[in-house]
């Protein structure tokens, strides 16, 4: 592949920008990775260290009862040399994870698989960013940014679901199912992308080979190969750990039944301290299934456009999943601009991209109100996580909308241009 | 959630053009009718098949079974009529067997004519019966020797205060003859009996009516005198002791208001004074011992001053202050070492400007703190000093030997056993032992009982509280121990049966304040609606009116289906 000038501007000046602040403000990382709106429980590089520390000196990395993160980034993380003595190397790794994550975007992008399918064109098709947009949007992205230097290892997930995507849309779809596996393996949620994938990659078979495959024996191969991936990935864990219930109960066990509720820009924490005893267990089914429920609904909905269900419940998971950063949002806005074909369609872009800068400003300031200065309580960052969760869904319901009547326009000519109200 | 109002209707519903009327959005392909109906199909399959089983497992409520009439029984007295037989051994070194049995039989009889009270009897036997019962060995409580003595006008008794045996001294002419039904010995063995035991049946008396099961065994012997000072002596005795717990911290402090005396010889001293004490109880409970030394303890500036008295060249404290003497607020007493009760025991050096301190009225220098502790002013000999004109230049002595301990710590000990409501009567210690240990199985058995009641009320009254499994299997232990506890109160093991009621009422105690239970006891049903609806109702809402839109449409086709 000739290397394209344009793409390679951006990457280089992702990596600069990202060298160029470490070097400028030395602290910035471990600022950071300290924030609450980048690292959760299940993805903070001080409690990686923390499990590192243990890894090293041959203690289950998961006593003590502070690290969650899958055991096969420890080994990988301890060949890197310490962090906190030679930042560099880490911050370096980091920043060749987000420009892989930006060349996959690329790939996306340039498959034009957002814009015509096997199903459905849009009719809009011509409006389009080019490849290298997509990946400068991303890698210029301040929680992009903010989300590299703190070194959370929520982007590994992000890597897993990028690599599947792309594998998907290239038609590998074996590669694409062993991607999804990975980011599965990382954190459970990318488990629910597999349904809308599966049919991508479905898609994107029918339209490569003359005969259409069965859709069900393709369903069950690629869920076949989607387990083999993650069983593989958690037998090479248990060499690692060597205790498979112990791996299990601490890291999918703890991000499925939340037992840390250290405040985060999600939704949970502040429900789960607030709800009764009793209550927790049936209200973590009601959280999990509401996740849940998005997945299957809306891939029949949207069924000619898979990918574009992939973005939406990307979307969706940074509002409603347990743990979530600013890691996610950045996943779901690195997504947004393959869409720029239903921009023109969207009618709430104003308010919205508001919402989401008042609450990312105030966020912070209201966090140091609560927790440092005292003279602020809960209910304030709390309101700040609603406005922003406010902020991602309305932009969530309104690329929606654009796709539906993107798909109505189509099947009605007659109406374009014609202004709508939802009753 | 906005985005599902979005996904549910299609878009032919959700959107109608406002250009003219005449422009009506077209109407809706069947494909897109087959699409809407497949969207409320898959949220109403994730709620039906995942949602329902989620909920109907995580919330429904665990119930153990538990024995609710057994345990009523028990509360009610109905399982168990706490009798206490008190096994009394006659050593008759002097007398023939036929003699002896004659003297057993009169003395019973007059004991039997005396007591009125059936929940607490003497029993009487011989010494040599012993070996008959190999098995179900009562403890004995006392033993009588009986000593002829030829000189005596009359029967005289001495009971040796460290041993459990009372001597009696008889004239061999006072020996019941076969036929007499009566005789002067026995009756007066029978009094010096009576009297040894009255305080304790007084008490026991006192317990077993202050609750249901005792209000039912005791009912009908009500009119058993006890004299008011000692039924006084009782209540007092009884408001002034601990409540009884599995472990008692024991706290021993020094305070003195400078900087000496600032060591003692506190392990040694306790070695000495208070571990035979403890060693005696360890049947009733365990305890555990903690020291500690403050100097510069100053008294709260509420607390008047001592005064000084002239005429006796001493310093004193005022009877009525002396509830203030412990400065609570700045003297670092934890009531709580761990679980379990602590009882302080206060040693205070007055500074030498106030010594001698004494108590005005009494003269004393301790007193009982009830249901807290014990303090002790210990006024130290002073060093001799160099210039008899200045008092200043005195000074405590730095270390407070064994010796200037040991009136202190007997009086901590005294006080311990006081606070643990050890009867004051009769002198010997190891009868006053034994009595506490009949006293305290029939608390703890009364109040394990009562606790079982309490739960199985609780359990009937609130349909709604969980009972977790260990619960039903605490009331299971306590049970089997209660029977245990009660089987050997009535053959005489107080040993026994003081153990077992301790891991009775251990075991009611943990299950009535099993803390998922105790959660939910203030909830009502009407706080789920709170708790479901502000989340479930606007998740709930487009779901329901989906369904039911889907179930009309598809009503309509039917029905046109048939008429058309």
């Amino acid at each position: 592949m000739p290397i394209d000038r344009r793409k390679a501007a951006v990457f280089g000046g992702a990596l600069a920008l990202r060298l160029l602040l470490l070097l400028l403000f030395p602290s910035l990382p471990d600022l950071l990775t300290g924030r609450v709106e980048v690292s959760t429980p299940v993805t903070s590089f001080k409690r990686l260290q923390e499990g590192l520390f243990l890894y090293n000196r041959n203690v289950s990395p998961y006593d003590g009862g502070v690290f969650h993160q899958a055991p096969l980034l420890l080994p990988i993380f301890s060949l890197l040399p310490n962090a906190q003595e030679y930042p560099l190397p880490t911050a370096l790794f980091y920043s060749l994870v987000d420009i892989l994550n930006a060349n996959a975007l690329v790939t996306i992008s340039n498959s034009a698989q957002a814009v015509s399918g096997r199903l459905y064109s849009s009719i809009r098709k011509d409006i389009k960013w080019d490849g290298f947009v997509v990946a400068a949007w991303f890698l210029f992205n301040p929680f992009t940014i903010a989300t590299c230097l703190g070194r959370s290892t929520g982007v590994f997930t992000s890597t897993g679901i990028l690599y599947a995507l792309s594998a998907a849309v290239q038609g590998q779809t074996l590669n694409s199912m062993l991607a999804l596996g990975l980011a599965s393996y990382f954190s459970i949620y990318p488990a629910l992308l597999f349904i809308p994938l599966v049919l991508l990659c479905y898609d994107r078979h029918a339209e490569r080979s003359s005969s259409t495959p069965s859709t069900a024996l393709f369903v069950v191969k690629h869920f076949a190969v989607f387990l083999l991936s993650v069983v593989g990935l958690l037998g090479i864990s248990l060499l690692i750990i060597g205790d498979l219930s112990t791996l299990l109960s601490a890291t999918y066990g703890f991000q499925l039944l939340v037992p840390d509720l250290t405040p985060n820009i999600g939704l949970w924490w502040y429900f789960f301290i607030e709800i009764f005893d009793s209550f927790r267990d049936f209200f973590l089914g009601v959280f999990w299934l509401h996740l849940t429920a998005y997945a299957g609904s809306l891939t029949v909905r949207l069924r000619r456009q898979p990918l574009f269900v992939v973005s939406s419940l990307l979307g969706i998971f940074a509002v409603f999943k347990p743990y979530p950063s600013i890691a996610d949002a950045s996943l779901y806005f690195s997504l947004l601009p393959l869409y720029r074909h239903y921009f023109p369609l969207m009618r709430y872009t104003f308010f919205s991209v508001s919402a989401l800068l008042y609450a990312s400003l105030l966020g912070p300031a209201f966090y140091h109100l609560w927790i440092y200065a005292g003279s602020g309580n809960a209910n304030f960052f709390y309101a700040i996580t609603l406005v922003w969760s406010l902020g991602l869904s309305l932009i969530i319901a309104d690329t929606i909308f654009a796709a539906l009547r993107d798909e109505w326009e189509q099947e009605n000519p007659e109406k374009r241009g014609k202004t709508v109200k939802q009753v | 959630m906005s985005e599902k109002y979005e996904n549910q209707g299609t878009p032919q519903t959700t959107i109608t053009s406002t250009a003219s009327a005449s422009s009506l959005p077209p109407p809706e392909k069947p494909s897109a009718i087959r699409t809407r109906f497949k969207v409320v199909a898959a949220f109403w399959a994730v709620i039906l098949f995942l949602g329902f089983p989620i909920w109907w497992k995580t919330t429904s409520i665990y119930r153990a079974e538990l024995p609710l009439q057994e345990m009523l029984d028990w509360a009610g007295g109905k399982s168990c009529r706490p009798v206490l037989p008190v096994e009394i051994e006659f050593e008759t070194p002097s007398l023939s067997d036929v003699e002896a049995q004659q003297l057993l039989r009169t003395t019973q009889h007059t004991l039997d004519d005396l007591n009125e009270f059936s929940a607490h009897h003497l029993r009487l036997k011989l010494a040599d019966e012993e070996a008959q019962q190999i098995t179900e060995k009562a403890d004995t409580a006392l033993t009588v020797r009986l000593l002829a003595q030829n000189d005596l006008p009359s029967p005289r008794s001495e009971l040796q205060t460290d041993t459990t045996t009372l001597d009696v001294f008889y004239p061999p002419s006072q020996i019941p003859l076969p036929s007499s039904a009566n005789s002067p010995l026995s009756s007066f063995i029978a009094g010096e009996l009576q009297r040894l035991f009255a305080e304790e049946k007084a008490t026991i008396a006192q317990i077993l009516s202050n609750s249901a099961i005792g209000a039912a065994a005791s009912s009908n012997n009500q009119a058993q005198q006890i004299s008011p000072q000692l039924a006084e002596s009782i209540t007092k005795r009884l408001r002034r002791s601990m409540k009884y717990a599995e472990t008692y911290h024991l706290a021993f402090s020094l305070f003195t208001p400078g900087s000496a005396p600032s060591s003692w010889d506190i392990e040694s001293a306790v070695q000495e004074y208070i571990s035979p004490v403890v060693q005696a109880l360890s049947p009733i409970s365990n305890f555990t011992i903690d020291t500690q030394v403050q100097l510069y303890a100053t008294f709260s500036p509420t607390t008047p001053a001592p005064e000084y008295d002239e005429a006796q060249g001493i310093w004193t404290l005022q009877e009525e202050n002396l509830s203030a003497f412990i400065n609570a607020a700045e003297w670092p007493l934890n009531p709580s070492i761990g679980a379990g009760p602590t009882i302080n025991f206060i040693l205070y050096v007055p500074s030498p400007d106030h010594f001698p301190l004494l108590v005005k009225e009494s003269k004393a220098t301790s007193w009982i703190i009830p249901q807290w502790g014990g303090v002790f002013i210990l006024n130290p000999p002073l060093p001799t000093r160099p210039d008899t004109n200045s008092t200043k230049s005195l000074s405590n002595p730095p270390h407070l030997p064994r010796t200037s301990l040991r009136p202190a710590f007997l009086t901590f000990s005294h006080q311990l056993l006081s606070l643990l409501g050890t009867p004051s009567t009769p002198a010997s210690l190891p009868l006053r032992l034994q009595t506490l240990i009949r006293i305290r199985a029939a608390t703890l058995l009364l109040s394990a009982s009562s606790t079982l009641g309490s739960l199985a009320r609780l359990t009937e009254s609130l349909p709604s509280i969980p009972i977790p499994a260990p619960v039903s299997s605490s009331v299971s232990t306590t049970l089997s121990h209660l029977s245990a506890s009660c089987e050997s109160l009535r053959n005489g093991r107080f040993r026994d049966a003081l153990a077992s009621a301790r891991v009775a009422e251990t075991e009611a105690e943990r299950s009535f304040f099993e803390k998922s239970m105790v959660g939910q006891v203030y909830f009502p049903d009407e706080h789920k609606v709170a708790v479901y609806l502000p989340l479930l109702g606007p998740i709930g809402v487009p779901l329901v009116l989906g369904l039911l839109k889907e179930v009309r449409r598809i009503i309509i086709g039917w029905k046109g289906a048939r008429s058309g």
